[in-house]
């Protein structure tokens, strides 16, 4: 994987140019955020509850050894997936999965009910009101990269702009080549994931936002912004050459456009197929087919130099 | 004629609503655990085992007592006490058991069948 070097180059490609990379990185990205609760699911299933809320913290450790094995590289694309892949096993092991262990076992917590007569369980289960509650901590660690003169995020640097920040904090002292995208993307997919998990427990919970008229405007609030700023994204994705650079930004576009799949769920008009693959064999596994070929085709899309490990720059 | 009817109705409706328990907004549960359909406490244990559970002990606990004036201490160690098997898994998983077969029942029912094992009697009034 540290070679993974084919031809022709990006820019002669006549599949691998814009807006295709874009497009594949997005479906990729977004498939993926549903195939993550399927895959949570069926690890509970298979390990059955109790030994994976056991396991959960030690399987963690394997994101933390794929990140390790990552960093060492000095290959841009692969440190891209493996930053990727470590981000959405240590999310789930190690906050998911032991939120759950707190809040179901450990703290004895209840779901909240909703429906007409207050008997239906809701999809706020103990560990995502444990989640819910941790926005000041996320907001706290956002900060960091908000003051932070290093930051390449897009969104950051928006906030830093418009703060009048750059002035003061002064030049980058970090090159692309001083930038290691395994911690990056690990770093990027565990936050953008805490940040629209948060973005939608806030919104759909009935201690902040009742379960009347306040409610339903505020995720038609949500809804309104997660496409417009999906959207908005989606359309500087499409222009990307560079698989490795697409890959990365389209982890927040994929994940704030599922905000709304989430709320169509919550409002009962969409069914969520992804954590029931028992029900919905043939729908899933044409979905995980999709997404394993997506992989493949980005693993050998044609790659610049500087994404395989000839780094001189990283301009998209 | 119409508007007036369906102005009736709409008032019913609202305070039938109105009358219903319900729990404080961003609490998790509901109001009266030993009054829900097993089926419903049977889904609530999927997601909550340890809290839901928990709930419906506590429940009947407060059963026992009113039915025998005794405390569910006072119940367990009549019949025989933890030694003698009637621990807090053996409650929480005799209501659990009990909800499991009779999906059918009311939470009660399994607070009535534990107290029934328990041999509570019935105080004098």
């Amino acid at each position: 994987m540290s070679t993974t070097v084919a031809a022709p180059a990006p820019g002669k490609s006549k599949l691998w140019k814009p807006p295709i990379v874009g497009i594949i990185t997005f479906v990729l990205m977004f498939v993926g955020v549903g195939l993550a609760h399927t895959m949570m699911v069926l690890i509970e299933h298979n390990l059955g509850r109790e030994t994976t809320l056991a396991v959960s913290p030690l399987l963690g450790f394997i994101g933390i050894v794929m990140l390790w094995y990552g960093v060492k590289s000095k290959n841009e694309n692969f440190q891209t997936w493996i930053g990727f892949f470590a981000g959405i096993i240590v999310w789930m092991c190690w906050v998911e999965f032991f939120y759950m262990w707190y809040g179901r076992m450990n703290w004895g917590m209840l779901p909240r009910m909703d429906g007409a007569d207050g008997l239906r369980v809701s999809g706020t289960w103990p560990e995502y009101m444990i989640m819910g509650s941790t926005v000041g901590t996320l907001l706290m660690m956002l900060c960091f990269y908000t003051f932070d003169k290093d930051t390449r995020c897009n969104m950051f640097l928006w906030f830093q702009d418009r703060l009048g920040l750059r002035e003061g904090l002064g030049p980058t002292t970090k090159t692309a080549k001083d930038r290691n995208y395994a911690i990056i993307t690990f770093m990027e997919t565990f936050f953008v994931t805490w940040f629209c998990y948060a973005w939608n427990l806030l919104t759909f919970d009935p201690g902040l936002v009742g379960q009347g008229d306040l409610f339903v405007a505020v995720n038609l609030a949500s809804v309104f912004i997660a496409t417009i700023w999906a959207g908005f994204c989606f359309t500087r994705l499409i222009q990307f050459k560079r698989t490795s650079t697409a890959l990365r930004y389209a982890i927040p576009v994929g994940n704030i456009a599922w905000v709304n799949i989430e709320i169509l769920e919550k409002f009962d008009m969409m069914n969520a197929i992804w954590v029931d693959p028992w029900s919905y064999t043939l729908e899933m596994s044409v979905i995980f087919g999709a997404f394993v070929v997506l992989i493949g085709l980005l693993v050998i899309a044609p790659k610049k130099p500087s994404e395989v490990g000839g780094r001189v720059g990283v301009a998209e | 004629m119409r508007a007036l009817l369906g102005s009736v109705l709409l008032m019913a409706a609202g305070s039938a609503v109105a009358d219903r328990l319900t729990m404080p907004r961003g609490m998790g549960g509901v109001p009266d655990i030993g009054a829900i359909p097993c089926s419903v406490f049977n889904q609530m244990l999927v997601v909550a085992p340890f809290g839901t559970r928990h709930s419906l002990v506590t429940w009947s606990a407060g059963y026992v007592q009113a039915r025998s004036g005794k405390s569910l201490q006072e119940a367990v160690t009549a019949a025989g006490g933890t030694s003698g098997g009637w621990t807090y898994d053996r409650i929480a998983g005799d209501l659990e058991a009990f909800c499991a077969a009779n999906p059918g029942a009311v939470t009660g029912d399994a607070a009535a069948s534990v107290a029934k094992a328990l041999q509570v009697a019935q105080k004098s009034p």
